[in-house]
């Protein structure tokens, strides 16, 4: 057991650091991290920016082959992730370059890899993902929105939901099936489309706090060219779980946690109820002291993440462990935050707002991470029948 | 970085896991909670002779060597398995002698401890019960060439088998509780000590220490006079993750027991593990598990290393002592009826979370310790 960098490990990691703070002092006032990129126009713009400013330091294709632009390995990955994680840096595309990318690089043919990896690795095309369907949510293989192929084109139609920043993204991937004959799990394909194809609409949905991260998806007569697609044709499912494979180690999203905490305590440091800093309540002190535990587990476990990230040894129980606990950690952490506020905890961005309103938009958004990417209680499904081998009786 | 364990890790894990699987079976586990001395001579000769005692001590006093991630590795196996006895009450007690103690104090107990001969304990809880200086009231006065101690010590491990306790006592009352605090090694047949084994959850043999007039000599002294806390603190660090490896051993029984359980046991024409009911509580022991384990790795790697971790040991300590109740409570739950039986080995896990929870510091203690260090005034 060895957690130790390297000197040039540690190098980097100042590096990173530097520039993610750096890049910390342009952030718009609407800018709360995470999924507030699409807020508004200045906070896209600032990802946009962010993206820019990375790309020219080779950093959206850390751990990618030379022959594609690559440069660096998993552990710069991981510490990039960290330091962008801690201030709150977006402008790393969660579904190009985090998810997309390594996905490409596994399953597609070179084609395919020479053709979409460069734009990513130079924060040109933002990507969104086209997975969920209205009957189609925790049993995604079970989805009916048809590509049906026409000469050297897909023709597309049905409906896509849930889809994440489909409003912003220049192009999408998504599962659509191809062989209604063929048997659920071997009977659609992996394709990847321009979002400005004609016959695609796309409307924003509104979440329960009257932002708009997601929206649905329809497809009318949509022609897509056949090559653009990623691993065998009807066998898209199998590319579906590679991707979940290479969603986020978890680090930067705890980081953030993190500088929150620090911000928090600060906070209960200097402001006082009953005529004494809230930091002096035994109460305030247990709970938050418990949440830094299970913070530090995390962290703990992100690390243990990475190493099999790096090792190629990554396995679905331990993603799917590693899904859980982040998010749900992020879960306790906004009940907390808030009830420590008392009523300032309800209050939206404004002046009344402590922290600048972040824990009241957290009260609703930490369920983007509990039930996106498969819910939290899909992921103890995985780790009971794949991971604890225990029976599965349909 | 890199997260496995070294090869001598993998050697010292397997030994230990054959070792403990041939020479201490749950008969005798339950044979040694029943006795009066609460371990086996025989299986605590063998284990020196394997060096488990001196593991982490110098060569040059007879000990192997290795590093404190060692121990952890040991101690997981050993937490995996239950051994009953004065293993981890000794190797805590040489901390302090290690760190501060004089070299006639090494020369005469390390070699001795490393070879079997002695069993150590450590004397810190009285009659509060609390873990902070605050609790320590037991007075050393001198007098002469010696020291008088005079009070009584509770929920000391295996005290009374121990060959030497160190008590901590107070020397001075000053303003702050910290202050004033010497540790004394203590000769268990010195004249004026008795003892009592106090029966408890996991019959661990915690005992009451009474000291009536019991005369130790000033170069019994550990460390420093008046400034033994922080030797206390760095007892409590180390003992803490010391004790968090065993409990995560424990922990991977606990849910390796109920899974292997649940695929075998019929309910309804099937398996009682195809229920979702239990599938997601067995997912969340598991998961609960893994973010044991690396939270302990963590602090043990910073231990070993000399970084500064008494954050990150509090958080493990605070964290496990919960993972390892929660798990082995639902390992009862889970299992049912057959599991709150005697007979069962889920209750002897289940006992020794209480006893783990407390030792060198239950969750409130830690998580205080937790708040200071993330800033909280």
């Amino acid at each position: 057991m060895d957690l130790a960098l390297t000197d040039e490990q540690k190098v980097r990691k100042q590096e990173f650091y530097d520039t993610c703070k750096e890049l910390e002092k342009r952030k718009p006032p609407s800018f709360l991290g995470g999924e507030t990129i699409y807020e508004d126009d200045e906070c896209w713009e600032y990802n946009l920016y962010c993206a820019k400013e990375f790309a020219k330091k080779g950093w959206l294709a850390l751990g990618w082959p030379p022959e594609y632009g690559g440069k660096g390995d998993m552990m710069d990955r991981v510490l990039f992730a960290e330091a962008r994680g801690y201030y709150s840096i977006p402008g790393v595309d969660i579904f190009g370059v985090q998810m997309l990318a390594p996905t490409l690089l596994q399953a597609a043919s070179d084609e395919i890899k020479r053709e979409f990896l460069p734009p990513i690795a130079r924060g040109e095309i933002m990507w969104c993902e086209l997975w969920s369907e209205p009957n189609a949510g925790s049993d995604l293989a079970s989805l009916s929105t048809t590509a049906v192929k026409k000469g050297d084109e897909y023709i597309i139609n049905g409906q896509k939901t849930w889809n994440t920043g489909a409003h912003k993204g220049d192009w999408g991937f998504g599962v659509f099936k191809t062989d209604p004959a063929a048997k659920k799990h071997h009977n659609m394909t992996f394709i990847l489309l321009d979002m400005k194809t004609p016959g695609i609409t796309v409307r924003p949905i509104p979440y329960m706090d009257g932002h708009a991260p997601y929206c649905e998806v329809y497809f009318d007569d949509v022609h897509v060219p056949a090559k653009n697609i990623v691993g065998q044709e009807h066998e898209g499912w199998a590319v579906v779980n590679l991707l979940a494979g290479f969603e986020r180690s978890g680090i930067n999203e705890i980081m953030s946690y993190i500088r929150a905490l620090e911000e928090l305590v600060e906070f209960c440091n200097k402001t006082k109820r009953h005529g004494q800093p809230l930091a002096k309540d035994p109460l305030i002190r247990n709970r938050l002291a418990e949440l830094a535990c299970e913070l530090e587990a995390a962290r703990a476990l992100a690390y243990r993440v990475a190493d099999l990230q790096n090792r190629n040894e990554m396995s679905l129980m331990d993603a799917a462990a590693g899904k859980i606990f982040f998010s749900e950690v992020g879960e306790r952490f906004a009940f907390l935050a808030t009830d420590i506020l008392g009523p300032y905890g309800q209050v939206k961005t404004s002046r009344w707002a402590p922290l600048n309103g972040l824990w009241e938009r957290l009260f609703h958004e930490h369920f983007i991470t509990t039930v996106s990417m498969g819910t939290n209680e899909i992921q103890r499904n995985i780790i009971a029948w794949y991971g604890l081998g225990l029976p599965r009786i349909r | 970085m890199d997260l496995r364990f070294t090869e001598t890790q993998e050697i010292l894990k397997k030994m230990a896991r054959d070792f403990l699987t041939t020479e201490c079976p749950k008969t005798l586990v339950r044979k040694l909670e029943q006795s009066e001395e609460g371990y086996s001579p025989d299986v605590w000769k063998k284990m020196a002779e394997l060096g488990w005692m001196g593991l982490i001590m110098p060569e040059e006093y007879g000990g192997m060597g290795y590093t404190f991630q060692d121990l952890v590795v040991l101690l997981e196996e050993i937490g995996r398995n239950i051994l009953p006895g004065p293993l981890i009450a000794t190797i805590t007690s040489t901390f302090p002698i290690l760190e501060v103690g004089t070299d006639e104090q090494k020369k005469a107990l390390l070699p001795k401890i490393a070879q079997g001969e002695l069993i150590l304990t450590t004397a810190l809880l009285e009659g509060d019960g609390v873990f902070d200086a605050s609790g320590i009231a037991i007075k050393a006065i001198p007098k002469g060439n010696d020291f008088i101690i005079n009070g009584t010590k509770l929920f000391v491990e295996m005290a009374h088998v121990a060959n030497h306790i160190i008590c901590v006592t107070r020397t001075k009352d000053g303003t702050a509780p910290e202050k004033g605090i010497t540790l004394f090694i203590v000769d268990s047949k010195t004249s004026g000590l008795s003892c009592e084994v106090i029966p408890t959850t996991a019959a661990d043999k915690l005992c009451e220490v009474r000291f009536k007039d019991v005369s130790v000599p000033k170069k019994n002294m550990l460390g420093k006079i008046d400034e033994g806390w922080p030797i206390v603190e760095m007892m409590l660090r180390k003992g803490a993750i010391a004790k968090c490896a065993e409990s995560l051993g424990a922990i991977e029984t606990c849910v390796e027991m109920t899974v292997a359980y649940s695929k075998e046991r019929v309910q309804y024409e099937r398996p009682i593990g195809a229920f979702q009911a239990l599938q997601h509580k067995m997912a969340d022991m598991w998961t609960a598990m893994e973010t044991s384990r690396y939270l302990i790795y963590e602090a043990a790697w910073m231990e070993s290393e000399g970084l500064p971790c008494a954050k990150e040991a509090s958080m493990a300590k605070a964290y496990v002592n919960e993972v390892y109740k929660d798990t082995a409570k639902w390992a009862v739950r889970l299992h049912g009826a057959i599991a709150t039986s005697a007979d069962h080995d889920i209750p002897l896990y289940y006992r020794r979370s209480k006893a783990a929870d407390i030792a060198f510091g239950n969750t409130d203690f830690h998580r205080e310790i937790v708040a200071q260090k993330i800033g909280l005034v």
